[in-house]
């Protein structure tokens, strides 16, 4: 049970965040300490039952993330897994990671998170969020928390329906890895670190799956790897698993099943960047698994703005 | 220049000490300064100014001629796979520029005094347009047109004392042009975008020229990019306006740049153009030519040297995304089943022994989110 302070505090930046308002960089940092202590005893595959909502990228985009909350009801209403990429590209990646932590460390039983390829120092100080730290705090202290928080996210989830008779289903943000067979195997991983740039974890959190090869490929990523049919009906037999639930690829339907039912992409980003014009969906699996896609669109952003510390870059002073 | 050896351009940056060697380079510097000196060239003139074409421009722009109707050739034709955002149709188009760029480069008429040229010359022409895989598309391949019409003033053909002017009101408008057509057309992705965190998608040197060509403007204020009015007038005589023309037309779901396109809307905020011109420059360097994941795509040949000392090619690993076609079959020593894509060169394979070497290295490029 989280403590009564614990709980009050998560409240108020909750609200807060909802109404745009900046939360101070005390509370980030103390939000964060708690999040890592939470975070750091999970296992690296959580096990998680049904009835459970399966919710892909968000990228900062947090309009829309209410939206998704509005749609398929509030924490702990309804019980959440994130697959990842919060951050990065959106106008309010830092308020959607936190506005996650808030309910992670409110309701650690009711909202799931693993990590994307974004939850990495790397990638967000090139996509984005450090940048967005730098203009709404004037300084990379934010940033920095957050990042320590990354390497805390567990990297997946294996669902089993209440009957258990059904394979299960087992959540990732990218896909699949050469060097993983069974999903046990990724419980072995350590994961406490900055994502790496080759081996299970990085593919884990890089792959894609490709409909036009049988087995595997090199990324045009740069990282992970391509993995098509064959490989990954070999994956869930030998896992007896009835799905592969993923993110990480823009889909323009907002989710999009592939070999023979047994893959899903879930993306949960509407209107990704503001030019995409795709619609964005979220995954609810039933006791017996059964699959039911939530589809919506994006909404014209209303609220105030966060104030900006340093409004203007310092090349054009 | 009688028998000059040309040399096939390849990648050689790639650790943040040969980022650093770049950047005090005779390359950089000389890059940087032909930038300049087009930007300083178009201060206080509009797009669409009558200026004096040489013969080597004239030909230039057939190259861009040729080019878009290269991209007219290619319709997008698979609508029926709608959940890839990029359209497929664009690898043809890739190809067709890539397999007639030696026919594409002998349109500039003094390239038949340089034998050999072309090898140099149609890496950076080609690499342009974007990435044939992804079908993505950034300020890297932007910066790739700067690099080819770099080699032609480098090697003689263009004279910055005639050509300035036309090269960026001409000659970068029809390549913009060109962009916009490949844009809109193939939905190309925007390759390493920021969000809305960059200063656009695609593009940083139409807002480089653009401001340059705002820079003498007193009375009209950065700030007159907010209504809509002046960005109609002037859309079609600066570049910068153009730029905020295609992002209001191509971005939905804000009303306003503060929320899409939060960096544009600071910049406004500069009291000057002049300021705006000089910034650009300085954020050209840090956020372009500075930074290791657009510069590790950038190919070194006889005409832009590879700064003294920098890491050794990764191009011949096989690992290369578009250069070098290599093709393996299924290795039997790899625990992999190396596969090509049935259209040839669909997904780079690469060997298992260049796979390992690659493992070995500890240097790799960032990779593409």
């Amino acid at each position: 049970m989280p403590s009564l302070s614990t709980v009050l505090t998560a409240t108020r930046i909750i609200q807060d965040v909802k109404r745009c308002i900046v939360i101070p960089e005390n509370d980030v940092r103390q939000l964060c300490f708690l999040s890592q202590e939470l975070l750091m005893q999970e296992s690296n595959i959580q096990l998680i039952d049904t009835p459970i909502t399966i919710c892909g990228d968000i990228h900062g985009q947090l309009h829309d993330l209410l939206t998704l909350f509005r749609i398929a009801k509030d924490p702990p209403e309804t019980k959440y897994l994130f697959l990842g990429d919060f951050v990065d590209r959106g106008f309010y990646s830092l308020e959607t990671f936190l506005l996650l932590l808030c309910y992670k460390v409110r309701y650690p039983d009711r909202i799931f998170l693993i990590r994307g390829n974004h939850e990495s120092r790397q990638i967000t100080s090139v996509y984005g969020f450090y940048d967005e730290c730098l203009r709404k705090y004037g300084n990379a202290n934010v940033w920095r928390y957050c990042c320590d928080v990354f390497d805390y996210i567990s990297l997946g989830a294996y669902i089993m329906g209440a009957s258990g008779e059904s394979g299960g289903v087992f959540c990732i943000h990218g896909g699949l890895s050469p060097a993983v067979e069974k999903i046990d195997e990724i419980r072995l991983i350590d994961r406490k670190q900055e994502v790496p740039h080759d081996g299970s974890m990085c593919d884990l959190l890089w792959s894609d799956p490709e409909e036009n090869i049988p087995a595997w490929a090199i990324s045009p990523r740069g990282a992970g790897y391509l993995f098509g049919y064959d490989e990954t009906k070999k994956f869930l037999h030998r896992n007896n698993l009835s799905l592969i639930a993923r993110a990480h690829q823009l889909v323009m339907e907002g989710y999009k099943e592939v070999f023979d039912h047994g893959l899903v992409t879930v993306w949960s980003a509407p209107n990704y960047c503001y030019r995409c014009g795709n619609v964005a969906a979220v995954l609810t699996l039933s006791d017996d698994l059964e699959r039911t896609y939530t589809v919506f669109d994006s909404v014209l952003q209303d609220c105030n703005e966060i104030p900006s510390k340093k409004p203007v870059a310092d090349y054009f002073i | 220049m009688t028998s000059h050896d040309y040399i096939q351009p390849v990648r050689r940056i790639l650790t943040e000490e040969d980022l650093t060697r770049w950047q005090s380079s005779e390359s950089y510097n000389g890059l940087v300064a032909f930038i300049v000196r087009l930007a300083d060239s178009v201060k206080g003139k509009e797009l669409g100014t009558e200026c004096e074409l040489t013969p080597s421009v004239k030909d230039i722009l057939k190259v861009l001629d040729s080019i878009q109707t290269i991209i007219g050739r290619h319709p997008v034709v698979t609508d029926k796979d709608i959940s890839r955002f990029g359209k497929v149709e664009f690898r043809d188009f890739y190809d067709e520029v890539s397999s007639s760029a030696d026919k594409l480069i002998s349109l500039i008429d003094k390239t038949s005094e340089l034998p050999g040229v072309s090898k140099e010359l149609k890496v950076y022409l080609v690499e342009s347009w974007g990435n044939r895989t992804r079908i993505d598309y950034g300020s890297g391949h932007e910066l790739n047109f700067m690099c080819f019409l770099y080699c032609l003033y480098k090697v003689g053909i263009l004279d910055l004392e005639s050509d300035s002017e036309a090269l960026v009101l001409v000659v970068f408008k029809k390549y913009l042009d060109n962009m916009r057509i490949l844009q809109t057309k193939y939905w190309l992705e925007p390759a390493g975008s920021h969000g809305v965190w960059g200063l656009d998608d695609y593009h940083f040197l139409p807002f480089l020229f653009g401001a340059a060509q705002l820079a003498p403007m007193e009375r009209m204020r950065p700030s007159s990019i907010h209504i809509p009015d002046y960005v109609d007038m002037f859309k079609d005589k600066f570049f910068y306006f153009a730029c905020i023309d295609f992002i209001n037309q191509t971005k939905t779901g804000a009303q306003s740049l503060r929320w899409h396109s939060p960096m544009l809307d600071d910049i406004s905020g500069v009291k000057k153009w002049s300021k705006v011109a000089e910034g650009m420059i300085k954020m050209y360097k840090a956020e372009v030519l500075g930074k290791l994941p657009i510069i590790q795509h950038v190919f070194f040949g006889s005409i832009i040297a590879a700064p003294e000392g920098v890491s050794a090619t990764r191009d011949l690993s096989g690992i290369d995304e578009e250069h070098g076609h290599i093709h393996i079959d299924h290795d039997p020593d790899s625990n992999l089943h190396l596969n090509t894509f049935g259209d040839c060169c669909g997904i780079k394979v690469p060997s298992a022994v260049a796979a390992s070497a690659m493992e070995k290295k500890h240097f790799r490029p960032v990779p593409f989110d």
